[in-house]
């Protein structure tokens, strides 16, 4: 017999402002959006507001820079993504593999990710900046400074270096966090049978975090996705739009040039594309739990 | 019964929580809001507001906000049928825009005049249309290009100041080929960096990036004589953000740049030697340096009009401005540059009224800031060598004539 109750109205009332919130903070804005996004919205005449259709979308799908700022997020993307992801896993597998007293330097490992976004966004424009210290040390060994957030061929590559030293921590944090719970024991069978490091780390250590992987590569995929802090202060989407990605193409038209309607079906857009990437694995670990 | 108390008091905090920040204290003092550009023009106004707040028994209230923050809370509160702020402060480029979709008042319908002591040029900007129209914002910042050198390296190389752009090509030239260092840097960062720094060099050989009917005008032999001249100027130098470029400057690390006064000059000392931009290129002179103000005006939809226009009044009077350059301020009218206890305690400011005087107003088109996207982009892509001179600009005039149609 199945019971099923209706909820009372004091579980309703605990539940209430937390819904409230969410319904003001994060289904109005959709909604909202997604409304602006079929009108032809300017911020300095609010009221002139017709419905367009599909227009604003048109226009995105016509716009050479909506495919080039679409290209470079997913080129940083799946750089950061794969490189922060590899190495905050061996560097998880190193310190777990070091034993007990790690705690100092598992704290150095994360210090990294408690700096503020825009102060490493400055300690790295003054490090990689043409001035800087990284050119003072390559000139010392006798080669040429490199101007790597004015060069098309380096500016990309320096913006997911700088995404590789922030967001490697994150993922070392819930690698070695997930790697406590490995237990010891199959280690230790898998090393009687003849096992080496390599077949224990692919047949024991990688099953087991499995799903602190998937979270891994999902929660950076999606992040990373919405990169624009660093190119906002670095390098405003040059050289020749080598590095402008989604969010800074939907800032420039939004707050830059106030066209509301166009960048929220820029928006749309981008929240389709997220959503996309995330699905399938919010799927998988749903299924997974139940 | 115990449920239904639970409901109440959990509603009462709820509503305890929720009208918190409208019960905030009021004294009832009227109080004039400002929303301003942050930076040491509002250490000027601070300085000099209780003036006004004695005389009027009133609070100013000066927001400093950064320039992309300043123009969306601005659009914002024009949505708004009585408006947060008294007064907004705007870069100029915004004016055409902000006054084609009726932001502000028409001042002159609340007795405000610019008077002829504001330098022309920077009065201009407030008028809408452009230096014929009704004035709709005052200039409260008469910022200027300059050209910045450095004097050691100068005088090493025996040069003076060049007063063509040729003299500036050999200038840089010649410290390039006798020190090694930097002899000219551009500002070459996507958007409106690389355009506020190719402009004046376009200027000056008498080109303009639209004809008289708003149509692209970049796409010829001017255009990419100017456009090749700024890259032989960035292969005798280099391409720096706006930091580094002064700092290069300053420390004698490259030889000359453009910029705007208070990026090298900080009260009465400057980091670099200073002239007015060249204007002279193959015999023709034409003025070429950009100016670029920031204006105040009143909204349209402001709180107290009567009120924002004393202010306005007394914060563009030349006894106000004179007071506020003491604190960082960057004055728009000519007894201030003129005011030999001012020239004495800065040595810049005569030429910097010149500069002033002879100064270029960007496009007044209210589609300047889609434009200088484009345009950017494309100079961008030439100057990293990613596209020929011919192709970048051919696809600049395409994109502006995109947007301008």
């Amino acid at each position: 017999m199945t019971c099923k109750q209706a909820p009372s109205a004091f579980t309703l009332s605990f539940l209430a402002p937390g819904l409230l919130i969410f319904a003001a903070l994060t289904i109005f804005p959709l909604g909202f959006t997604l409304y602006n996004s079929f009108h032809n919205l300017y911020l300095l005449r609010p009221n002139d507001l017709d419905f367009v259709g599909l227009a604003n979308y048109l226009d995105a799908l016509k716009d050479p820079l909506f495919y080039q700022s679409l290209k470079n997020t997913i080129t940083f993307m799946v750089f950061s993504t794969a490189a922060e992801t590899v190495l905050g896993l061996l560097l998880a597998v190193y310190v777990h593999s070091l034993g007990k007293k790690t705690e100092y330097l598992r704290f150095l490992i994360v210090l990294p990710n408690l700096v503020p976004p825009v102060t490493i966004v400055l300690i790295w424009q003054n490090l990689l900046g043409y001035n800087g210290m990284t050119n003072r040390i390559i000139a010392t060994f006798g080669f040429e400074a490199v101007n790597w957030f004015m060069n098309p061929k380096t500016a990309m590559g320096a913006l997911i270096f700088i995404d590789i030293w922030q967001w490697t921590p994150f993922a070392f944090l819930l690698f070695f966090a997930a790697l406590t719970s490995v237990p010891v024991n199959q280690y230790e069978a898998a090393k009687i049978d003849g096992a080496g490091p390599v077949s224990s780390f692919f047949h024991i250590t990688i099953p087991h975090i499995q799903s602190t992987l998937v979270m891994v590569v999902l929660l950076r995929l999606i992040d990373s996705f919405r990169l624009f802090d660093k190119v906002n202060i670095l390098t405003k989407g040059g050289p020749a739009n080598a590095t402008v990605t989604i969010t800074q193409f939907i800032y420039q038209r939004g707050v830059g040039n106030l066209r509301i309607g166009y960048a929220s079906a820029l928006s749309v857009c981008m929240t389709l594309i997220v959503l996309l990437l995330g699905i399938p694995a919010i799927l998988r670990n749903f299924r997974k739990e139940n | 019964m115990k449920t239904k108390s639970v409901v109440t008091v959990l509603t009462l905090m709820l509503a305890v929580v929720f009208s918190a920040p409208c019960s905030g204290q009021n004294d009832g003092t009227e109080t004039l809001i400002v929303a301003g550009r942050g930076g040491t023009h509002i250490d000027g106004m601070n300085a000099v507001k209780a003036q006004f707040e004695e005389e009027y028994g009133v609070k100013v209230e000066i927001l400093a906000l950064e320039s992309a923050d300043l123009k969306q809370k601005i659009s914002l509160n024009a949505g708004s049928k009585t408006g947060s702020y008294s007064l907004i402060m705007a870069d100029d480029t915004w004016m055409p825009e902000f006054c084609d979709a009726d932001l502000f008042t028409n001042l002159e319908e609340l007795g405000v005049k610019g008077d002829s002591d504001f330098i022309e040029a920077a009065l201009n900007l407030g008028k809408f249309p452009y230096a014929t129209g009704d004035l709709y914002a005052l200039p409260i910042v008469g910022n200027v290009q300059l050209f910045f050198y450095n004097k050691g390296l100068f005088d090493a190389q025996g040069l003076t100041a060049p007063e063509s752009w040729e003299e500036v090509l050999e200038a840089a030239t010649a410290i390039r080929s006798a020190t090694g260092k930097d002899g000219y840097l551009i500002r070459g960062q996507q958007g409106n960096p690389i355009v506020s720094d190719f402009l004046p060099v376009l200027w000056a050989m008498g080109g303009s990036v639209f004809t008289g009917d708003w149509m692209a005008n970049v796409n010829n032999d001017l255009t990419k004589e100017a456009l090749s001249l700024y890259i032989d100027l960035l292969n005798q130098g280099n391409n720096l953000e706006k930091n580094e470029l002064v700092e290069a400057v300053s420390a004698g690390n490259a030889g000359m740049s453009l910029g705007w006064p208070s990026w090298y000059i900080s009260g009465e000392t400057s980091s670099a030697a200073f002239a007015p931009i060249p204007t002279r290129y193959n015999g023709g002179s034409n003025p070429a340096g950009m100016i670029g103000n920031w204006m105040i005006g009143i909204p349209a939809n402001a709180p107290d009009k009567e009120l924002a226009a004393k202010f306005l009044e007394f914060i563009t009077s030349s006894e106000i401005q004179k007071e506020m350059a003491l604190h960082g301020g960057v004055p728009s009218r000519k007894s201030v540059y003129e005011d030999p206890e001012l020239v004495a305690r800065y040595p810049h400011f005569p030429a910097q009224m010149s500069a002033l005087e002879n100064s270029v107003a960007r496009p007044r088109t209210p589609l300047w800031s889609d434009v200088e996207n484009v345009f950017g982009a494309e100079l961008s892509a030439a100057v990293s060598g990613l596209k020929s001179i011919d192709q970048a600009l051919a696809d600049s005039e395409a994109a502006i004539n995109r947007i301008m149609n």
